[in-house]
């Protein structure tokens, strides 16, 4: 699937100007770039949060899941927060225990840790089906362990549904172990995209270069 | 003062048939007035707190002129409108129960409001992005918004209770504290205390402060179990 051409302006500043970009099927694209570099505001916008200063719709009837940078516990247990986005309570409870939340379903989702309602939220997103599955940094709260869980789980989730993922992650290394490409962004302008591998390797721009440099990649 | 708060215990205890009048009188105006109030008020705060729209500011702005409102404001207001000069006059409600009631609609439902606008405000833009992410309708983010406030509008609730049974200023102008009729707590107080005679004051005083700590006592538990 492709996106349209975007801009988006705040306060007679255009902080995103994007051309059309690829997301491929069945893969996970990365956007990678540094903190105000525009990633978060392209997810909303394709998400349909937000709109661009087109005013006109990013993708063409697909279905779109969003998850946000901080997602909201709804004042119910975690298992029902979980099945208001879907109703088998089998697919729920294989999610909660590849996430190691099993033990949480019947607490009240609003007396979790910032991992467990991390991890809750991505079970409750992965409960539907979506052609294009947007995650904006779903493990920055999550340990180490967690991380590479739900990474694995994306991965298997993106596979067996061909859906299109794309990743939001400031970290460079989740990048390259979770992702088949990549979206450089910098001051809300793409730098570079192509394969995740090449662009990490022999990336072509001066400002991937630094960026990566700045990671010690 | 020892001998009045003991002849007033007895009162209360001798199920005193004018002091029992004056608390359904009480419990009438204050129940009516309150669920009203909050019939009016938590539509009207959710959708403050959760759209955008113009016009928006100034009703809050609105809103919180009415939440200062000296109750004497509201109770000269409605005497004005339903007196023997006012347009409403042929209605004949002035000095019953029906305009105490309105009155206190008037002064509360504004509470009510503010409450839900303040809680819906703070909450409904992360339900919201969560809810429009996962593609749910419009309705079900409406239905959990709705279930996030059940601590907000029980809350709100109780506030506009206790502030119905505490007023005086509204209720003694347009209901005229008539005995039997419309004399509620505050206002029989005043009467009581104006005559000398403490008893019945100081009972009425105790029952006042026993509700409003009985309030206090629900709201609590009530807080404690939603939160679970």
């Amino acid at each position: 699937m492709k996106t349209t051409a975007l801009t988006k302006t705040y306060r007679k500043r255009v902080v995103l100007s994007l051309p059309e970009l690829d997301l491929p099927a069945g893969e996970i694209t990365a956007v990678i770039g540094p903190n105000g570099s525009g990633k978060s505001t392209f997810a909303r916008i394709l998400a349909g949060i937000e709109t661009s200063d087109e005013n006109k719709p990013i993708l063409d009837h697909i279905s779109v899941g969003y998850h946000p940078q901080k997602s909201f516990p709804f004042r119910m247990s975690t298992e029902k927060n979980i099945l208001q986005n879907g109703r088998d309570p089998l697919r729920a409870s294989e999610l909660m225990k590849a996430l190691g939340i099993e033990t949480l379903a019947g607490q009240n989702a609003k007396k979790l840790s910032g991992g467990e309602t991390a991890r809750m939220a991505l079970c409750r997103i992965l409960m539907k089906r979506y052609e294009l599955l947007i995650l904006d940094e779903p493990t920055a709260a999550m340990d180490m362990e967690s991380t590479l869980a739900a990474e694995e789980l994306i991965r298997k989730t993106c596979t067996e549904s061909g859906c299109s993922v794309l990743f939001i992650t400031h970290s460079i290394q989740q990048a390259r172990r979770i992702a088949g490409r990549i979206i450089v962004l910098h001051n809300g302008k793409l730098v570079e995209q192509g394969d995740a591998d090449l662009v990490l390797s022999s990336p072509q721009q001066a400002q991937t270069k630094r960026f990566l440099e700045f990671y010690g990649i | 003062m020892g001998s009045s708060v003991k002849k007033a215990i007895e009162l209360i205890l001798s199920a005193d048939p004018e002091l029992l009048n004056i608390l359904s009188t009480t419990a009438r105006v204050c129940l009516t007035s309150s669920i009203f109030a909050l019939l009016l008020g938590v539509p009207v705060g959710i959708l403050y707190g959760a759209e955008r729209f113009p016009g928006r500011r100034i009703l809050l702005v609105l809103n919180r002129t009415l939440i200062g409102m000296p109750p004497v404001v509201c109770g000269l207001l409605f005497y004005m409108l339903f007196s023997g000069v006012g347009p409403f006059r042929h209605l004949h409600w002035l000095f019953t129960v029906k305009l105490m009631i309105l009155a206190q609609v008037v002064l509360i439902t504004p509470i009510i409001i503010g409450v839900m606008e303040t809680f819906v405000a703070d909450t409904a833009p992360a339900l919201r992005e969560t809810a429009r992410g996962l593609g749910f309708s419009r309705l079900k983010e409406y239905r959990l918004l709705i279930n996030e406030c059940l601590y907000s509008i029980f809350s709100a609730y109780l506030l506009s209770f206790a502030r119905a049974i505490a007023e005086v200023g509204a209720v003694a102008m347009v209901g005229g504290a008539i005995a039997w009729k419309t004399n509620v707590m505050t206002t029989a107080i005043m009467m009581y205390t104006n005559r000398g005679s403490f008893t019945l004051g100081i009972a009425l005083g105790l029952i006042l402060l026993s509700l409003s700590m009985l309030v206090n006592i629900i709201l609590s538990v009530m807080q404690g179990r939603l939160s679970r």
